[in-house]
């Protein structure tokens, strides 16, 4: 009686394949279960002590709680923001434990004008922390106290105008409204938004414009005049109107969005590892204590609107094309 | 001062002096963090940002005032001792520090930079508390014009060091503005000489250079020799004696102290200007109307209390635009700016109505913070000092191990603990060859900053050169600037002539 082999070659090869590819995802599927089983690592790309580095550590503060595990940052300034995105794209391990947190507006803007080493759909941004229009806002003792002295004083002179950095929404809402209105600006970069308050506050530019998150914070020593985009926080921005409705204009918002940002390829490889991170997000937009520590940060609470994957990427997009439209003016080309 | 802002300082006082168990041991933190090439009390505050939020309010800010205040001091220790500046701040310290530790006397060298930090500290706290609305305004006056006149207060120091030769004194400090140059443009953003290196594009990381040209350099020297010090300095037992000389030297030039930390003071309440520059300036106004110029840089105390004084200047001279305008005028103030803001402080002119004990509690901080710190590390001189007699074959691989880590710890790139050790090299052979490292050192530190002052006014006045004399302010520096130059080489002239009368 001829036995019948219980395991053929082409089982045990089956079964071999089964249980290595077992034994390899296994782990994956464990690290799955406990992610995260370490602290993020978070790059950011502007200076520490301001408006970026409120912000995150408002939401971390919040999030970590729902985590379990800390975020450290790690803050790259320099070259608009350009060397943080760098680093992050060039040398941070794209396994999900490492995340990004721009500023997407000023941020896109860089890329239109000069492109990155990387390809810029290697990354995406998956959670908007906040949002808040960019604004035109001048020191507490300038000379110029309102739009009309602004613009009267702008046609007899070129008025110098502090920008956080040429590549910024702000500045294109100042250009959009010198066009509008046929006057000259000169956009003066100031390094950040600390440097953008300071340069309106002690004189060294005429007035400056930047988003109205960080120019709120810096309370009475500003005044703001216009805003690009809506005013939804009426008195914090001293009642200033929008600039479409002060001047008849159709300009779309010019926003400063901060969002968390992630490899794509963390993304793709990691697919379980980015659930958690979005889910969670979106649960500590929720969360009441959230909004106590934005406010506690004197952040604006209508400022503080949850947008995902889709909505930061079309903003994304937008931004490009806003930037290519003024690339010669913003990049001295 | 009126009666209620006098009985305010007066229970903000002690109730200073009552969180002693905080402020002790964060002096003793704060030297540590001060004296690793690397760290510096910003870094250290954000690393231990979860603890000073959790601190309740006053707690907190006695604790970030402290560590500041010792971080800023704690610098000057290895800069004295090894020749290895911790921070930027302190990287005029060792032009005359180290040769006096060199000379055997590192004890007095450590007991006079003691001296002068406390007392040049202390007594800018109290001017930038007596006159704060006044010094706030010195923002309103210093714009960018001004401060290239400023920058180039400091950066004339390469000349007063190509004196000796000045050929090569002038390629060394053109070395070091080549140097600084290279990174990004402050205007478009557009990267120049980074040789395609991503970790350039933010121009040359300060801690490597500094660390590279000053201690790696020294390193490579030191290991020719049996101890850093010379032959005709041997070390001797600790000793209260020579504490009590340092304390003595420093005493005497009270008025050298008070003026030079008053300039500290001045540049430190510019927002965006900080202790490098005013170390240097102060050291180049120093050498300047100093009777004995050519002492300089030979272990003169005058040169090693010029950095000193004015980098505690700095360190009061931060807050007040920080207080007064909302604006920090440093890293350091801009992180304590954001912990306040989570306690729910509000800085800014509304400050001083609503929460007066938060702003002078600052300052009250910074003064004890101060007077603990003359009591309690002054006498360590006579211990700290001994590090000098440390045979170099485990003195020098010490140094370079310790320097290339604090060229890695800011930014945590393996390719600046390269920079530092390339800049090793380059400070070997310039010592090697009669180039001032110096120099170098200077065109790295204040070149970049002068750059960017000189582009945004040539950008404000759509490229008119002429830009550089628009302003009153700016046109009575140019004149003091020029007055600097001048006198010292008219009083040296006259110096020369009265020596040489007697010989006729």
């Amino acid at each position: 009686m001829s036995m019948k082999p219980m395991i053929t070659r082409r089982t045990l090869l089956g079964t071999g394949a089964a249980a290595a590819t077992m034994t390899l995802a296994t782990p994956g599927l464990l690290r799955a279960n406990t992610f995260p089983e370490r602290n993020f690592n978070v790059y950011i790309p502007t200076a520490e002590g301001g408006g970026a580095d409120r912000n995150f550590r408002a939401f971390s503060s919040v999030w970590k709680t729902r985590l379990g595990v800390e975020f450290e940052p790690s803050f790259y300034p320099g070259a608009s923001g350009r060397v943080g995105y760098e680093i992050y794209m060039g040398k941070a391990e794209p396994d999900a434990y490492n995340l990004l947190f721009g500023n997407i507006g000023p941020e896109v803007l860089n890329w239109a004008m000069q492109a990155p080493s990387f390809d810029i759909n290697d990354y995406i941004y998956f959670g908007q922390v906040d949002k808040d229009p960019c604004c035109l806002f001048v020191g507490a003792e300038s000379p110029l106290q309102t739009m009309d002295d602004i613009i009267a004083a702008a046609k007899t002179r070129k008025l110098n105008v502090g920008t956080s950095r040429m590549a910024h929404p702000a500045s294109i809402g100042l250009l959009a409204l010198g066009d509008k209105l046929g006057l000259d600006f000169n956009l003066i970069p100031l390094q950040g938004g600390k440097g953008t308050v300071a340069g309106a506050v002690t004189g060294e530019v005429d007035f400056s414009v930047l988003t109205s998150g960080s120019v709120i914070a810096a309370g009475d020593a500003v005044k703001t005049l216009l805003v690009f985009g809506n005013n939804i926080v009426g008195e914090a921005l001293d009642n200033a109107p929008s600039i479409n409705d002060a001047y008849d204009m159709d300009l779309p918002e010019m926003l400063s969005t901060r969002a968390f940002g992630i490899h794509k390829k963390a993304v793709d490889d990691y697919p379980d590892r980015f659930e958690v991170l979005t889910r969670t997000f979106k649960e500590t937009h929720e969360d009441p204590a959230l909004m106590e520590a934005y406010i506690a940060s004197k952040g604006q609470p209508e400022y503080l609107v949850y947008a995902g994957v889709e909505e930061c990427e079309a903003e994304k997009a937008a931004m490009l094309e806003l930037g290519a439209r003024y690339k010669s003016l913003l990049s001295g080309a | 001062m009126d009666s209620s802002t006098a009985s305010i300082l007066t229970e903000v006082f002690f109730e200073t002096l009552g969180y002693w168990y905080i402020i002790i041991p964060t002096i003793f933190l704060g030297l540590i963090v001060g004296g690793i090439p690397g760290f510096s009390a910003a870094n250290t505050i954000i690393i231990l940002m979860p603890l000073t939020l959790a601190l309740d309010l006053q707690s907190g800010l006695v604790f970030m005032i402290s560590l500041y205040c010792a971080a800023r001091m704690g610098a000057g220790i290895p800069a004295i001792l090894v020749n290895i500046p911790g921070t930027a701040g302190a990287a005029a310290t060792p032009l005359d520090g180290y040769p006096m530790a060199k000379q055997g006397k590192g004890q007095q060298a450590l007991a006079i930079s003691f001296v002068a930090s406390c007392i040049g500290g202390l007594l800018t706290t109290i001017i930038a508390l007596a006159a704060m609305p006044i010094l706030a305004r010195v923002g309103f006056y210093m714009h960018s014009v001004e401060m290239i006149v400023v920058m180039l207060f400091g950066i004339s120091l390469i000349a007063s060091i190509a004196a000796q030769d000045m050929v090569k004194g002038l390629i060394a400090g053109f070395l070091g503005l080549m140097i600084g140059s290279i990174g990004t443009d402050v205007v478009y953003a557009t990267p120049r000489g980074t040789f395609g290196f991503l970790e350039l594009y933010d121009g040359v990381p300060l801690i490597p250079a500094l660390v590279g040209l000053f201690a790696v350099s020294e390193a490579f020297v030191i290991i020719e020799k049996r101890v850093i010090v010379n032959h005709d300095g041997e070390p001797k037992a600790p000793n209260w004696h020579d504490t009590f000389e340092g304390v003595s030297i420093a005493l005497k030039r009270w008025v050298h102290i008070v003026w030079t930390s008053i300039i500290g003071l001045v540049i430190g309440v510019i927002p965006g200007a900080g202790a490098s520059i005013a170390s240097f300036v102060a050291y180049q106004q120093s050498r300047s109307f100093s009777k004995t110029p050519e002492k300089y840089g030979t272990g003169h105390p005058e040169g090693l209390i010029a950095p000193e004084s004015a980098n505690n200047g700095v360190t009061s001279g931060t807050l007040v635009p920080l207080l007064v305008l909302g604006i920090p005028g440093g890293a350091t103030a801009a992180i304590m700016l954001v912990v306040m803001q989570f306690h729910g402080v509000s800085f800014g002119p509304s400050l001083f109505e609503n929460q007066p004990k938060v702003g002078y509690g600052m300052f009250m901080a910074m003064a004890v913070s101060y007077v603990f710190m003359f009591l309690t590390i002054l006498p360590l001189s006579r211990y700290m000092s001994h590090v000098t007699t440390i045979p170099t074959i485990y003195l020098a691989p010490m140094i370079i191990s310790f320097t290339l880590v604090g060229g890695f710890v800011p930014r945590e790139y393996m390719f600046d603990m390269y920079l530092a050790l390339a800049f090793g090299v380059l400070g070997y052979i310039a010592r090697r060859t009669g180039y001032h490292v110096a120099a170098i050192l200077i065109g790295v530190i204040l070149g970049p900053l002068l750059e960017k002052y000189f582009l945004w006014s040539l950008k404000k006045s759509d490229g008119d050169i002429m830009v550089l004399f628009s302003s009153t302010l700016g046109n009575i520096l140019w004149v003091a600037f020029a007055l600097s130059i001048i006198l010292p080489m008219v009083f040296s002239m006259r110096r020369k002539r009265k020596l040489e009368v007697p010989a006729e």
